[in-house]
């Protein structure tokens, strides 16, 4: 994820972070570093950051005090940390609320995402195209088919 | 569909699933007319979504709750303590369908595990001899794989990797069921697509729940009032302290009253304590039922655990049946493994939303990425295992926090009993040991989901000082009054509860209707 000048960006204090494209990407980024995903590109994080954004906006006082948290994160440069150092820095306020907001939205949107699935190799539902009965509910093959039956001797 | 009037003594039936349900088609069947009162919307299966969080909010039980405890659900799922469902139908609808039935020592555990310290052990005032032909009867309802003449449904791919790992460690108890779903046509429903959608309700109607078999049935006699939408709130008495009537909430909160011959309560075990004990009156000052003080006590959840464990050749977990792979081995009471009791394995496998909610709750970082990213070469099971009763363990009504009606919530107290904590770590251990046996490349514990089987909160026993229910139900208390889910369970036992409440609700269905019928009650 390109961070180049959004350190310098964010660093003014913002009231309406979902309409500022430098915070969407730093808190992208963190969440970027939180659930790091070679394959995803920058489009689930993004959209998962507005998630984030709409989450905070749910009453003025979690707003404040999100948009506050975020200029921390900025002024301390988050946006040009590397991997380690930033997954460092998450770690010192991994029990602060803001930490808690943007972990727990991540984690029901990010991989709640159709195009995060099919990254994954999850095919999702079937039902109108038959089930998987025909489409290789059963086609591992790489161990020996087992016994379906009950253990006769058990019986 | 039929009307009862509202004045009209009806046998009324509070809760539609595995054991209300049940209850409602018997019953209506033996040509008793009833009232069943059911606090979700009536949803058909073509209303089911096949998205796990859609899903989940269309149908879970999300009125307010609170936990207290050291069980990790405390920490992880403070205001969701269990997964049950709000719909007609009830949990049927999101079950999966494993049908093992209770071993003949798990009527008896106090005889057979002796006293453990801090358990409430206590032996069920019915044995498996009394219970075997009602299990029959509920095999065939419910058309368990396996027995009866049904046959097994298939291997999917997460039972290949199951079944193989328990070949190499030497298990031999392994199959694809039994499993309440059908391989083949039965019972009018179609055979299993193996669409990978059994927790979100089965839109093609192969599982079995009593939406598609024993609601529907009833309704066909004519003889069933059934009142979606209607959360009950109050069971009252008369001055006998014989119960005479249900009060209930419409879904605008509109209260009605229906008056009762007989009420027999199937909201799951913990809605089931909250309503008698929001029944107190001055007659019954600790609630209905409650003059043994047991009411809410004895809470079991079953052991539970998940292993998921990855490989570096495909899984694919999800298409198929989510649960049709149980291994029994472990299912004995043998405490040289330094535990009481035993449990099963099942396959299990959740869609990359529930797996990021649930793996590893809080979790993240790099090694949660790993579980994630292994996603399509992964394998998952479950360990469900009898956990010990303990007094308190316990639904009690919360001091502060209520519901959308006002009412108390249910707050849900359980601390793990040191041998559900010795059961646990030794069925990981197990589990990850037959993983690698099939070559898992690493394995990871996933601690309990939200409770999904739900015990023993009025239990069953032979003096009334010892519980709530008598063998047959019926509230030691009050005559006309019965319970009629998991909550009567006098203990849990390893296996999967869903048989035995159907198998319980038939049994006790021809007792009513006999003492209806005698004019007994
Ligand atoms: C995801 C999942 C998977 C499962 N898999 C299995 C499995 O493989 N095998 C197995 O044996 N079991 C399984 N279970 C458990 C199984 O669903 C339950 O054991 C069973 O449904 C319990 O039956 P019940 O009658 O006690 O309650 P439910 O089936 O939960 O029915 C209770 C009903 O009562 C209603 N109700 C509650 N309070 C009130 C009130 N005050 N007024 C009116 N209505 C009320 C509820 O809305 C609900 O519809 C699973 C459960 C879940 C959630």
């Amino acid at each position: 994820m390109a961070s180049t000048a959004a350190g310098e960006a964010v660093a003014a204090f913002t009231l309406d972070p979902a309409k500022d494209d430098a915070s969407r990407r730093l808190i992208a980024r963190m969440v970027q570093v939180m659930y790091p995903h070679a394959q995803f590109g920058d489009e689930p994080y993004l959209r998962t950051a507005d998630a984030i954004f709409a989450a905070a906006a749910a009453t003025p006082a979690q707003k404040v005090s999100f948009v506050a948290a975020l200029h921390d994160l900025a002024q301390a440069g988050f946006a040009d940390l590397d991997d380690a150092a930033a997954l460092g820095h998450l770690r010192s306020i991994e029990d602060t609320p803001f930490f808690g907001l943007v972990r727990s939205t991540t984690v029901v949107t990010l991989y709640d995402d159709p195009d995060v699935w099919a990254i994954l190799g999850y095919e999702g539902p079937s039902f109108d195209k038959g089930g998987y009965v025909n489409r290789g509910f059963n086609d591992l093959d790489w161990l020996p088919e087992p016994r379906i039956e009950e253990y006769e001797a058990g019986r | 569909m039929t009307e009862i009037a509202a004045d009209e003594d009806a046998v009324v039936i509070v809760g539609s699933g595995a054991g209300g349900g049940t209850l409602a088609y018997e019953l209506t069947k033996a040509g008793i007319p009833c009232v069943v009162l059911e606090a979700g919307p009536f949803l058909r299966n073509e209303d089911y979504h096949d998205n796990e969080w859609v899903a989940f909010r269309q149908m879970a039980w999300l009125d307010a709750r609170t936990t207290s405890g050291s069980w990790r659900i405390a920490k992880d799922f403070p205001v969701l303590p269990a997964w049950i469902v709000k719909a007609v139908g009830g949990s049927t609808t999101h079950w999966s369908g494993a049908t093992p039935r209770f071993k003949d020592y798990e009527f008896k555990t106090r005889t057979t595990y002796g006293a453990v310290e801090g358990a409430t052990l206590l032996d069920w005032p019915i044995s498996l001899e009394e219970l075997a032909p009602y299990y029959d009867k509920a095999e065939i309802a419910m058309g368990s794989t396996h027995r009866h003449g049904r046959p097994p449904l298939p291997a999917n791919n997460n039972y290949k990797v199951f079944a193989n790992g328990a070949e190499r460690v030497g298990y031999k108890l392994y199959a694809t069921g039994p499993y309440a779903t059908n391989a083949e046509p039965y019972d009018d429903r179609p055979a299993s697509i193996q669409d990978g959608f059994n927790f979100q309700g089965d839109k093609n109607t192969s599982k079995w729940s009593t939406l598609v078999r024993e609601i529907p049935r009833a309704l066909e006699t004519g003889l069933l009032d059934l009142r979606p939408d209607s959360h009950v709130v109050r069971i009252t008495h008369d001055a006998q302290g014989r119960v005479d009537a249900v009060l209930y909430v419409d879904k605008d909160g509109g209260l009605h009253r229906q008056a009762a011959r007989a009420v027999c309560v199937a909201g799951n075990s913990i809605e089931t304590p909250r309503l008698l004990l929001l029944s107190e009156s001055n007659r019954f000052p600790n609630g209905l039922a409650n003059s043994s003080d047991q009411v809410g006590r004895n809470y079991m959840r079953h052991l539970t655990g998940s292993v998921y464990a990855r490989f570096d050749k495909p899984v694919r977990m999800y298409r198929g049946e989510t649960m049709a792979g149980i291994i029994a081995d472990e299912a004995a009471h043998d405490p040289s493994r330094g535990f009481v009791g035993g449990y099963y394995m099942e396959t299990l496998s959740l869609g990359p939303s529930f797996l990021a909610a649930f793996a590893e709750p809080g979790g993240w970082g790099p090694d949660f990425a790993e579980i994630m990213d292994a996603y399509a070469n992964t394998a998952g099971m479950w360990i469900v295992g009898e956990d010990m009763p303990q007094a308190g363990n316990r639904i009690t009504l919360s001091d502060t926090v209520r519901d959308q009606w006002g009412l108390a919530a249910p707050n849900v107290h359980f601390d793990d009993h040191a041998n559900d904590v010795a059961m646990r770590d030794y069925a990981y251990e197990h589990a990850q040991k037959l993983y690698e046996a099939v070559g898992a490349v690493g394995s990871h514990r996933t601690p309990p989901y939200p409770s999904t089987h739900n015990l023993g909160t009025c239990r069953m026993s032979e003096r009334p000082e010892d519980g709530v229910v008598d063998r047959w139900g019926r509230a030691h208390d009050v005559p006309n009054l019965f319970v009629s889910d998991g909550s009567v369970m006098t203990t849990g036992g390893a296996a999967n509860p869903t048989l035995t409440i159907v198998a319980l609700a038939i049994r006790q269905a021809e007792y009513l209707a006999a003492e209806l019928k005698a004019g007994n009650i």
